[in-house]
């Protein structure tokens, strides 16, 4: 088991270096300059050349690349952002991530129970309407587009806020965790819980549709064969009801496929959704990326920002085939 | 498998909770005014920044010695209470206003204003050792970054000199007619020494000036909050707070004003301006501005540079049209590079009229001059991101691209992101490209000289066109010298004429800015120079 970890850990490094150093050259082959967004209008050649040798760019590719390995390795040092000197890379990335995970959490609390209750109402009532409604579902789940959900959703749901974490009002508001359903209640502010679970619904809903319907149509599939299974018509030969055998029986030989599916899901939410980020104003990881790469070609930022989202799919990658193990004794290794 | 259900109940729970949530959805009116832009800040440090997010919040928070009038671009008294020239225009002295506070309560006098200029003008340090500063950066203990975007725009002072607590002296290197109004920018904005020391390289996140509003706290990606300044020196502010929210989307922004989340929405399209014109609740105010939107014809790429072919180009794009489509008729026909609501813009310059039959003749000829055969391809360089200047930079290409077609031009559109963009056309890479300038100073220089002289053509410079002439040089230098108003009109009168025949671009159009803000927002004014000021915003009382 052991030996067995360890690879697994060497080849999640293996895959997390690969993918970082394909993101380090991919930004270097993009165009523009990153000091323009600086610089704007008034570029100014002495200026942006020295700026240009103090980051290193005049030096060939491999050396930067070099470079960059050594700081992380030697001082755990991301670099500051070209685009806002003044801020270290770990630093905003610290910041962002928190947010990222309140909006997956809050999705997948939306995803998962729900994408597998309508799997198994498919299931069982298979090819009547549950069926058809679920599969209905979550085909409009995985197609419609998330700005365009978003925009919908905004305008039948008026009474939600349209963007952002908190009202904008609400200025003086100090995280503590990043985490604003946690920090209201640890910095005591009860009376901002109501409004911060408000400005979450709509992205957690707009965010939930795509795993939502890809669990519901992987549990309709497992639960489908595990239903036809010998053992439950047993279990309901032997008068048990139609829920318990469902919940007792059946779900949890269906669960494989399902945590295979969750983990993927998870790790993409994680990675920041930049289209939601984006339309709700929501500042995580998705946001974060999605500026340092479209406005300001910000290279340490989008490193930064490959490590950690490369190492969180990595280790819930990671975390979803240990809990494989743990779930079917029959994929244990020896 | 209980747990399963049970993380269906908490989400049911989740999901009620929220339903009766129902707060926040509107702001508070009264002393909150939220102001919302399409981006985020990078910095606030007056000196280090180019963009206009982060001017909008440095006018409110800083001063400068000279400012505009608050309806009209006349220069008018600020931090300086009046000032000085010598008979030779070398030597400028300021008497600055006495009593004025900085936000932490120190006094603003000579040594601030000299310490503002010094940290705008000090050269880069030969080399990282050889600086003063820890950042090993620059050879000033107050500047930690090496960015001054418009460092060249005060390359005429010499020296800046204290001469008492209130009157600061500037020498300069030579006679400049657009000193005064490059002191009226906002790179110029006094900084608080105090503060430098204060928050040393953090400054610019944590900005101490003179202003209206005095810096509270920045949540990066998320909100600037500033508050009315008691001590300012033209008395408090209207409003308490002023908070400044970045909203990257326009359905979003959009969305959140019609629900009165926010207060002012700027950066929209004029299809969307048009939208929540007709909404009661809201209203769009537009104001005429200073900008250019124009076609770069780079000179340097076959068969560009011969004029005749720029010149057909130049008759077959019908502007009126191209108004209607690019702007939605908000904008004004682009005839020179100077735009009409500036001094300087030589009203008589009579344009090309649309011409189709002339264009066709004047490129066959410029085609068979270059040795090519009709039909060329050219490559149409525009960028992807809407800017004050070309709100829909893609309707714009294509509705060129239909133009030049009659003429025997196969135009490809190539888009780029702003920043490659621009990068790209500064380095030369294009054939046509769109472009387009928002004025910084008020002056005919700062569109003639920065957009069309030879001195400019550089991987860092904005004449795009690449087009030489040493008559056009000449003229514009020496306008930069005159003192004289009535021989510097007549320069550039020359010199937008020389333009309009050579046609190394064609100018497009100027267009207003325009702004949308909720009905019952009063003393919040657009202004021809697209300073944002709020000083006097606030909230009528409800009826």
């Amino acid at each position: 088991m052991t030996a067995y970890l360890l690879r697994r850990l060497g080849h999640a490094l293996a895959t997390i270096f690969v993918a970082v150093t394909l993101v380090f050259l991919a930004m270097r082959a993009l165009p523009g300059n990153p000091l323009l967004a600086r610089f704007g209008q008034h570029p100014d050649q002495k200026q942006m050349e020295w700026l240009e040798k103090q980051y290193g760019w005049d030096r060939p590719v491999y050396e930067q690349l070099g470079t960059f390995y050594w700081r992380i390795v030697r001082y755990g040092d991301f670099g500051e952002s070209i685009a806002r000197p003044t801020k270290s890379v770990a630093g905003e990335l610290l910041e962002k991530v928190p947010a990222t995970v309140e909006l997956t959490l809050a999705a997948l609390a939306l995803a998962i129970p729900l994408g597998m209750a309508a799997g198994t109402a498919a299931a069982i009532w298979k090819n009547r309407w549950p069926d058809r409604l679920c599969t209905f579902g979550s085909l409009l789940g995985v197609s419609v587009p998330v700005f365009f959900l978003a925009i919908g959703l905004r305008a039948l749901l008026p009474w939600f806020p349209v963007s952002g974490r908190l009202p904008s009002a609400e200025a003086l508001f100090e995280p503590l965790t990043g985490l604003y359903t946690l920090d209201t209640l640890l910095r005591g502010r009860f009376d901002l819980l109501p409004a911060v679970l408000h400005h979450l619904a709509l992205p957690a809903v707009a965010l939930s549709t795509i795993p939502m319907a890809i669990v519901a149509r992987i549990t309709r599939g497992s639960m489908l064969e595990v239903l036809s299974a010998d053992y439950i018509r047993t279990a309901r030969a032997k008068g048990g009801g139609l829920l318990r055998v469902v919940l007792r029986h059946a779900l949890p030989n269906a669960a494989v496929p399902i945590t295979n599916i969750v983990g993927l899901q998870v790790g993409l939410l994680l990675s920041g959704a930049v289209l939601t980020e984006t339309v709700f104003d929501w500042p995580g990881l998705g946001l974060y990326v999605k500026t340092a790469v479209v406005g300001d070609t910000d290279y340490p930022a989008v490193q930064g920002s490959a490590i950690v989202i490369a190492t969180m799919f990595v280790s819930i990658n990671l975390l979803v085939d240990l809990l494989f193990v743990w779930l079917d004794p029959r994929i244990r290794v020896k | 498998m209980f747990h399963f259900a049970s993380l269906s109940l908490f989400g049911a729970a989740l999901l009620f909770a929220v339903g009766c949530g129902g707060s926040g959805a509107n702001s508070s009116r009264g002393d909150v005014l939220i102001y919302a832009q399409s981006d985020d800040p990078k910095t606030l440090d007056p000196i280090s920044t180019d963009i206009a997010e982060a001017v909008h919040v440095i006018t409110n928070v800083f001063d400068t010695l000279v400012t505009y009038d608050e309806t009209t671009t006349d220069l008018v008294p600020s931090l300086a209470e009046s000032w000085k020239t010598s008979d030779d225009g070398l030597t400028w002295t300021f008497k600055l206003r006495p009593g004025v506070l900085f936000h932490d309560g120190t006094p603003c006098n000579a040594a601030a204003v000299k310490l503002t200029f010094d940290r705008l003008l000090v050269p880069l340090a030969e080399s990282p050792d050889k600086s003063s500063n820890p950042a090993g950066v620059l050879a000033h203990p107050h500047v930690y970054i090496v960015d001054r975007p418009y460092q060249s725009a005060y390359n005429m002072i010499q020296a800046v000199e204290i001469s008492g607590d209130t009157t600061v002296v500037f020498k300069l290197l030579y006679p400049s007619a657009i000193f005064l109004n490059n002191l009226a920018m906002f790179p110029a904005s006094i900084s608080s020494p105090a503060g430098l020391d204060e928050h040393g390289r953090n400054f610019a996140e944590h900005p101490v000036g003179t202003g209206p509003f005095k810096f509270v706290k920045w949540d990066r990606g998320q909100r600037i909050v500033l508050e009315q300044f008691d001590g300012h020196w033209r008395g408090p502010a209207k409003i308490k707070t002023l908070i400044v929210v970045p909203v990257q989307e326009n359905a979003t922004r959009m969305q959140r004003l019609e629900r009165g989340e926010i207060h002012i929405a700027e950066g929209l399209s004029p299809a969307e301006l048009d939208v929540l014109s007709k909404n009661e609740k809201l209203v769009v105010q537009s104001h005429e501005a200073m900008n250019v939107a124009y076609l770069t014809m780079n000179v340097e790429k076959s068969p560009l540079g011969n004029r005749k072919v720029r010149e057909a180009i130049a008759l077959a794009i019908d502007k009126k049209t191209l108004l209607q489509v690019g702007y939605g008729g908000n904008a004004q026909v682009g005839v020179s590079m100077v735009p009409p609501t500036m001094w300087g813009h030589d009203k008589d310059l009579e344009d090309r009229p649309f011409d189709l039959a002339k264009a066709k003749q004047l490129m066959e000829e410029g085609a068979s001059e270059e040795g090519m055969k009709l039909p060329i391809k050219l490559e149409l360089s525009v960028m992807n991101q809407a800017r004050t200047y070309l709100q829909q930079p893609l309707p714009m290409a294509k509705f060129l691209k239909d133009s030049l077609a009659p003429i025997g031009i196969e135009l490809s559109i190539r888009g780029r992101d702003v920043n490659a963009h621009f990068d790209a056309l500064m380095a030369g890479e294009h054939q046509l490209g769109l472009a387009g300038w928002n004025s910084d100073n008020n002056d005919p220089d700062n569109f003639l000289y920065t957009l069309c002289d030879q001195d400019n053509i550089s991987k860092a410079g904005n004449n795009l066109s690449r087009f030489r002439s040493d008559k056009l040089h000449d003229l514009l230098t020496a306008g930069q010298k005159e003192m004289d108003k009535e021989k510097r009109l007549k320069i550039y009168s020359d010199a937008q004429r020389l333009i309009l025949q050579e046609v190394p671009v064609v100018p497009l159009a100027h267009t207003q800015i325009r702004t949308a803000h909720v009905r019952g927002l009063a003393g919040f004014q657009l202004h021809t120079t697209a300073l944002v000021r709020f000083r006097h915003a606030h909230f009528e009382a409800a009826k």
